[in-house]
């Protein structure tokens, strides 16, 4: 699959020759889109595994999803919503019995023939399957089987009801369907090879961190892709990136959350600015084993000496909100308001009710602008209460093992942490990393509340949305009433685009590729 | 000569294997997990625990390094951590990228550090050389990130004379070379200025030799004095140099790999780093080690060739 970087051929010599006379000359540049033959999108990181079960990265995911068809995939708009995908019919027959029917004549390629419920049953068994040791093993962690009907239709049993699964786990390129025989032949994984695709899109050439060639797959029975070809280049800077869209290298980029402004006041030429919500939430958390946090009391004057607003302002330059939990708007349990204010006074108030006289804190950020920012404004406002706190900025190597148990004893020093988790559209994905089960792992706050876990627990099995909307609520009041968070913001993802596509676009910005159509 | 070479070729040896043992050391003392890392949040412990084993991690100190060294000296540098691709066809994939950028900025400089370097010398004293001599420093000064990023914005967004990104379409050298060009003046710019300045000094003080004073004595023409005689001589510097600007020039690619969104060896070890891939780290480091080596040792070996003396002096 991958492509010699330098192979030479006698018309490439010939070009080379009259490109080395002719450097100082003008290289026109062109928006590739405006053919409606080539699309060039950029993602932020190249893909590692095309296995639905081990994949790494949402770019990965996005790539996943196209070559792979699943039962369900995403709609692009404003609300989050599924459509059918390689699915004809989807039904839920109770709270634990979905029926599915394939559409008829999806052909996997490599001569590995047309897709049949078995295909499911194997693909969704083997995430589930314990053996297999997938990361998302969770998202069917509540299978009991899928039951195969004839070739084409079948029926996934569940053990007990699990609400996600038509928000975060169907609509997943976790759920994609592989060819049984194919995956067997590679000895039950795939890496970078993609064989037996089955997509709106095929993926025809990987050159290692420079380019994914996907081409429309033409035997897909269903409506093709809006491109003859997309490739996908991945570019970790989004500053980068932008320079790249501004000189007609690229169709289509996420932005820095700096530039969101700069870009909407003056788009480049041909250029449409978009501002999505995200889903991912960022929070100063608050170690509550480490000393002088093991007090409520210092917890609650750090909580009220914290002006949001003006944190949320300085790091992303006025383009996002503050929030006012781990669940973003639009979501079941979506709060509309905090339970405290910003109230320095108070915090002062409280600090001297505990004698707490000159306190010094450290805070750990991971070494990105925004979040010095952000840090730096904290520090401003710790200060102007008498908390003295220094930021320990680190990499992301580093920074995602400092509360881990596993990794080391730092996790009795971590006092402040500012951290940021992205999430797939259902709320438990967000409640799920503060359960005292995940104290130690990725709970560094060490919070630990029965009451919180037992309603994690119900959340996953009530299918009554109001009932659902009131859990999630409660479970972010105890969060806040621990004193151990600061909710900050869900941020803002700014993406730019020509004007000559339509980009199919999930509520949040993600891509949906197959939903990319000429303006 | 032999001896030379042998001798050259056995420190060459020694700097491979203190380079190997301090790459270690520094990988051992990094803080954070690669099995973490590598594997995300919704890892589990005994998933954590499995990649530890598998890479090795769970072994005693000192077997870790028996392992890495013994391994290192038999070329394998293991698999990639997740993708389980060896990491020798990752790497080697990647090497060429950036030894087209080095060729690239090695180019510029030379092709233009050393004609300018002659016409300072020539025109010694002039406003020529005071300019050349100035535009030396500028240039020396200048970080190659800040003419990465300047190239970018004035010849790719701006005028939009060549591309922005990427390193061309695979298979078509004439659209790689395109892509080059930025990049490489990125890399390379500031050697202008060194050889520049290391080509004038040589040069006027071999203007200032006998040899080149009996060349003009019988009337040679001074073009041909300039540089047939005097500049094949003054160039020799020129090559030690080089041979130690390359070193400086695999850091310059890493700026200009990242601004210009370019594969390559110092993306890769950077990206590597952060994600705590340790196998691709160690084999990227390890490889451009010996190539650096390499290059110094050929520098070497071409200036004992041409100068006796220093055959004699090591």
């Amino acid at each position: 699959m991958t492509k010699s970087p330098f192979h030479l051929s006698r018309r490439g010599v010939l070009k080379g020759a009259g490109a080395i006379g002719a450097a100082g000359l003008v290289w026109p540049s062109m928006a590739v889109s405006q053919d409606g033959r080539v699309l060039t999108v950029r993602s932020y990181s190249d893909l590692q595994v095309l296995d639905p079960a081990f994949r790494l990265s949402a770019p990965e995911g996005d790539i996943i999803r196209e070559i792979f068809a699943g039962l369900v995939t995403n709609v692009s708009g404003d609300a989050w919503d599924w459509e059918l995908y390689a699915a004809e019919e989807m039904m839920q027959e109770d709270d634990q019995t979905v029926f599915f029917r394939l559409r008829e004549g999806i052909m996997f390629t490599d001569d590995y023939g047309m897709m049949t419920a078995d295909d499911v049953k194997f693909s969704i068994e083997r995430v589930a399957d314990p053996a297999m040791e997938s990361p998302y093993a969770g998202d069917w962690a509540s299978l009991r089987e899928v039951e195969v009907i004839d070739e084409l239709s079948g029926r996934i049993h569940l053990a007990e009801p699990f609400a996600p699964l038509w928000n975060s786990t169907l609509p997943t390129s976790t759920c994609s369907i592989l060819s049984r025989r194919a995956v067997e032949e590679l000895g039950g994984q795939i890496a970078t090879e993609p064989v037996a695709q089955s997509g709106r899109y095929i993926m025809t050439d990987w050159v290692p961190r420079q380019r994914t060639t996907l081409v429309r797959n033409p035997d897909w029975p269903g409506e093709p892709g809006g491109f003859e070809e997309i490739h996908i280049v991945p570019i970790e800077d989004p500053s980068t990136a932008e320079l790249g869209f501004e000189a007609g290298d690229l169709d289509h980029t996420w932005t820095a959350v700096s530039s969101i402004q700069r870009l909407r006041d003056e788009p480049p030429p041909g250029g449409v600015v978009l501002e999505k919500p995200s889903l991912a939430y960022v929070w100063l958390g608050m170690n509550q084993v480490a000393a002088p946090l093991d007090n409520p009391n210092i917890r609650r004057a750090i909580q009220h000496a914290i002006d949001r607003q003006t944190v949320v302002d300085a790091a992303y330059f006025g383009a996002a909100a503050t929030s006012t939990g781990i669940i973003a708007p639009g979501l079941p349990g979506h709060r509309e308001a905090n339970l405290y204010d910003y109230d320095p006074d108070r915090a002062r108030e409280l600090l001297a009710q505990e004698g707490a006289d000159n306190l010094f804190v450290t805070l750990d950020i991971l070494n990105q602008s925004e979040r010095l920012t952000a840090a730096q404004v904290i520090q401003a406002n710790l200060a102007d209460v008498g908390i003295t706190c220094e930021i320990k900025q680190n990499d992301s190597g580093t920074f995602w093992t400092l509360g881990d148990d596993s990794s080391g004893d730092y996790w009795q020093q971590l006092q402040l942490v500012l951290s940021r988790f992205s999430m797939e559209p259902d709320p438990s994905w967000a409640t799920v990393w503060f359960t005292p089960e995940q104290v130690g792992v990725w709970n560094w706050e060490r919070f630990d509340n029965a009451e919180y876990a037992q309603l994690h627990a119900e959340g996953l099995v009530t299918q009554d949305p109001a009932e659902r909307d009131r859990i999630y609520k409660r479970m972010q009041d105890l969060m806040e009433e621990s004193g151990q968070y600061v909710f900050l913001t869900h941020e803002v993802t700014g993406v730019l685009h020509r004007d000559t596509f339509d980009p199919g676009l999930k509520p949040n910005g993600e891509p949906l590729f197959g939903e990319f159509r000429s303006a | 000569m032999l001896t030379y070479a042998a001798k050259r070729l056995g420190l060459s040896v020694v700097i491979v294997s203190v380079a190997m043992a301090l790459l270690f050391c520094m990988i051992y003392l990094v803080p954070g997990d690669p099995a973490s890392v590598a594997l995300g949040p919704r890892a589990t412990e005994a998933m954590k625990e499995a990649l530890r084993v598998r890479m090795g991690l769970d072994q005693p100190i000192w077997v870790q390094f028996w392992n890495f060294y013994s391994d290192a000296w038999r070329g394998d540098f293991g698999v990639e951590v997740l993708s389980e691709r060896p990491v020798i066809d990752v790497v080697f994939e990647q090497l060429p990228y950036t030894l087209a950028l080095i060729a690239g900025g090695i180019t510029w400089s030379v092709g233009l550090g050393i004609p300018l370097g002659c016409w300072a010398a020539v025109k010694r004293g002039s406003f020529a050389d005071r300019l050349v001599g100035v535009l030396s420093v500028a240039v020396i000064a200048i970080p190659s990130f800040v003419v990465a990023i300047y190239a970018l914005l004035i010849f790719a967004v701006s005028l939009r004379w060549l591309p922005a990104i990427g390193a061309g379409e695979p298979g078509d050298l004439g659209d790689q070379l395109v892509h080059l060009i930025l990049p490489s003046l990125a890399v390379g710019l500031g050697w202008v200025g060194y050889i520049a300045r290391m080509v004038r000094a040589s040069m006027l003080e071999v203007l200032e030799t006998s040899h080149i004073r009996t060349a003009r004595a019988f009337g040679l023409p001074e073009g041909l004095i300039t540089y047939r005689y005097a500049l094949t001589i003054a160039i020799l510097p020129t090559v030690t140099l080089l041979g130690v600007g390359v070193g400086q020039m695999l850091s310059s690619a890493v700026f200009a790999e990242i601004v210009f969104a370019r594969p390559g060896i110092g993306r890769l070890v950077y990206d590597a780093i952060l994600t705590r891939n340790f196998p691709v780290v160690t084999g990227a480091v390890l490889v451009t080690t010996v190539f650096f080596v390499l290059v110094n040792l050929i520098a070497d070996l071409v200036i004992g060739a041409l100068d006796p003396r220093v055959r004699s002096s090591f």
